[in-house]
């Protein structure tokens, strides 16, 4: 390891160690933002309590295939709708069922027909919809329908197979509460991550230690970038916790690319750590930056669309969102972690983000001082 | 002090802030080895002196160099060969003794062992403790420890040994003297006489930013008193008129103990005199001694006005 890149490394190690010890930092950044996960999933999908529903759309309306939706093996497993087709589907959207199965027309007359010992040509195909971003969940409800419709096959014993699955994706566009609100907490806990970034940044300043390094060989460069590895290496592991609580405990898993994920991580953390010297730039003292933080960071997260859906603001509140930077990092994760309905295409949510990211470095590269 | 074996080399310094003279013209050399004095009180001009030699302010005139190269110009040249202690000790809060001293030490190509560092300054106990868990004196000597840290020609000491006790200043002055020894130039701020006195080869009175007088102790002294001085606990009825008139006094002065002091060319006589004037109001002296006059008034001589207020 070269002189320069050991220098890196230890101080890099070095404001690790300050910022795991620092408490109220590591609240706010890691153990805030994973509480607002767990507690506001908990309370959007009622873990353990609720069953998963599947809307059913009988296109047959005959006895037989009544029998079907209430036997035990979809009754028992399911919270049954029923429903027009269209009516379904639409429900599926707006995140009322998980899935919907569509049982065709004929079915009846066919089982009537293998009754008499007349099989038909060829099985008869139920559709299923499920959605391709909550993985396991459309695992699950493939499997029980799966296991259903195999049962019913064995119950004709001795015929072919009458029914078969017709696995079907429908994207919703309404998704859950809870897959929502994921990508929103990640976005916060990055803004945190940069907005508190300011406090120690500032406290060294008035502790004389930027003074201080100032007279040692170290160079400037050398100094902001093992700042922004620490910083860096933090939104990595605020990522990953956020992730594997929101999948384990929720079940939401990432419907985009990982490299796509990664790099938004690592934008967004750039643009609020930029912000965050910013504040560094223009707060004398760290009781001031602390306060700067605070008046900075609750209009952020209320003001952007991280935890509620920008349509269903008043049209005033969408044109404040539409100002916050947070909006659009909120954005960009919600789009490659779960789906749902952008609110600006992913292009220009990452040029928003990078265009920030320039301008709070310039500013702050004009206006830091470093004594 | 022969040019050739000068290290530090201070021409004509000045430097503003604002409206602001902190240092109005400052002159003086240092010789390798040795170990110089910036004495004066607060706002004299002594740190912002000792700054610009660091590298960490520019001079708005005047020339300053450090081992032959120039103080600005070459500041990244010098770094890795000076050593420095600000005024305030600068610590990260959040990082252990040992972890502070090993950090430092990664910026230079070659440094000391920390643990060496820690020892000689006699924090081998609190190495595991935070920066921001040590006393004031321990942080001093932390700061001073980690300007020795990459084992410098050149040892900046802005005020070291503000904030310490007795016994940890006097460890700090045997340490200063050993790194003289072994040929390190040391330049320290103080405001402190006894530090000047004790530690200082050559001493310069700063005030309002300039030097109003530079050499050993001994100069200094002897440049302004050729008296020694006499001095009592003041004796209530003894006017400065009566003991003006005694034998040999040149000068009388009262300071703040209690204490009358009179500057004198005949020790004997002032005595005598002193004595049988207290006698003939019905008092005796008390404390009644004899000394030679110190760092402390040459300042007072200079400025007007005591070091310590």
């Amino acid at each position: 390891m070269g002189s320069s890149t050991r220098r890196l490394w230890v101080l890099t190690v070095a404001n690790g160690k300050s910022y795991v010890r620092d408490r109220s930092t590591v609240f706010w950044t890691l153990v805030f933002p994973l509480v607002f996960v767990v507690l506001f999933g908990s309370i959007f999908s009622g873990v353990g309590g609720a069953r998963t529903s599947i809307g059913w759309a009988d296109l047959d309306g005959t006895t037989v295939s009544a029998e079907l939706s209430s036997s035990p093996a979809v009754a028992g497993a399911f919270t049954v709708t029923t429903g027009s087709l269209d009516g379904m589907l639409q429900a599926m959207r707006d995140g009322r069922v998980h899935a919907v199965v569509v049982v065709p027309r004929g079915f009846g007359s066919a089982v009537v027909a293998v009754r008499a010992g007349r099989p038909p040509a060829a099985p008869l195909g139920v559709d299923l919809y499920t959605d391709p971003s909550a993985t396991q969940t459309a695992a699950t409800i493939a499997g029980i329908v799966g296991a259903a419709v195999a049962g019913f096959n064995q119950s004709m014993s001795g015929m072919p197979p009458v029914l078969k699955v017709n696995a079907r994706t429908l994207q919703t566009e309404g998704i859950t509460a809870t897959a929502y609100l994921v990508p929103g907490i990640l976005a916060m806990a990055l803004m945190q991550l940069g907005l508190f970034g300011a406090i120690p940044l500032v406290e060294q300043r008035q502790n004389l230690i930027l003074k201080r390094l100032s007279a040692t060989p170290l160079r400037r460069w050398t100094f902001v970038s093992a700042n922004l590895a620490t910083r860096v290496g933090v939104a990595i592991v605020q990522a990953v916790v956020l992730i594997l609580v929101a999948g384990i405990l929720f079940g939401i898993t990432v419907v985009g690319s990982w490299a796509l994920l990664a790099f938004c991580v690592l934008l967004g953390a750039m643009t609020f750590v930029s912000l965050g010297y910013v504040v560094a730039s223009f707060a004398p003292t760290e009781d001031s930056a602390s306060q700067l933080v605070s008046i900075l960071q609750f209009p952020l997260m209320f003001l952007s669309g991280i935890f509620f859906a920008i349509d269903a603001m008043p049209a005033w509140l969408q044109a404040v969102a539409r100002l916050v930077p947070l909006t659009y990092l909120g954005d960009a994760l919600r789009q490659v972690m779960v789906g749902g309905v952008p609110f600006a295409p992913l292009p220009v949510d990452i040029a928003v983000l990078a265009g920030l990211t320039v301008v709070f470095f310039g500013i702050s590269a004009r206006y830091f001082r470093w004594q | 002090m022969e040019s050739g074996t000068s290290v530090i080399r201070v021409e004509g310094a000045r430097k503003r802030y604002g409206a602001v003279v902190a240092v109005d013209g400052v002159t003086f050399e240092v010789g390798r080895g040795e170990i110089f004095g910036l004495l004066g009180p607060n706002g004299a001009g002594k740190t912002t002196t000792v700054e610009m030699l660091e590298g960490l302010r520019v001079p708005d005139e005047g020339r300053l160099q450090i081992l032959g190269l120039d103080a600005v110009r070459s500041a990244a040249a010098l770094k890795p060969r000076i050593g420095v202690a600000l005024q305030t000790p600068s610590l990260y809060p959040r990082l252990t003794v040992a972890e502070v001293v090993r950090l430092f030490a990664s910026f230079y190509e070659t440094s000391r062992s920390p643990e060496d560092v820690i020892a000689a300054m006699g924090l081998g106990e609190r190495r595991h403790a935070l920066t921001k868990d040590l006393s004031g004196g321990q942080r001093q000597r932390l700061s001073v420890g980690l300007a020795l840290v990459n084992d410098p020609e050149i040892v900046f000491l802005d005020e070291p040994t503000t904030g310490m006790d007795p016994a940890a200043r006097r460890s700090l002055w045997d340490l200063v003297k050993g790194l003289s020894a072994a040929g390190r130039t040391i330049l320290l701020t103080t405001h402190s006489m006894e530090e000047a006195e004790e530690l200082c080869d050559r001493v310069a009175i700063m005030d309002h930013g300039r030097i109003l007088e530079m050499g050993t102790v001994d100069e200094l002294v002897s440049r302004h008193f050729h008296e020694r001085t006499v001095f009592f606990d003041t004796i209530a009825g003894a006017d400065d008129a009566a003991l003006e008139a005694l034998p040999g006094v040149v000068r009388v002065r009262h300071e703040d103990a209690g204490h009358t002091l009179l500057y004198t060319s005949d020790v004997a006589g002032t005595i005598a005199g002193l004595l049988a004037l207290a006698d003939g109001i019905g008092r005796e002296p008390g404390d009644l001694g004899i000394r030679r006059p110190s760092l402390e008034d040459v300042f007072l001589e200079l400025t007007g006005r005591a070091l310590r207020d």
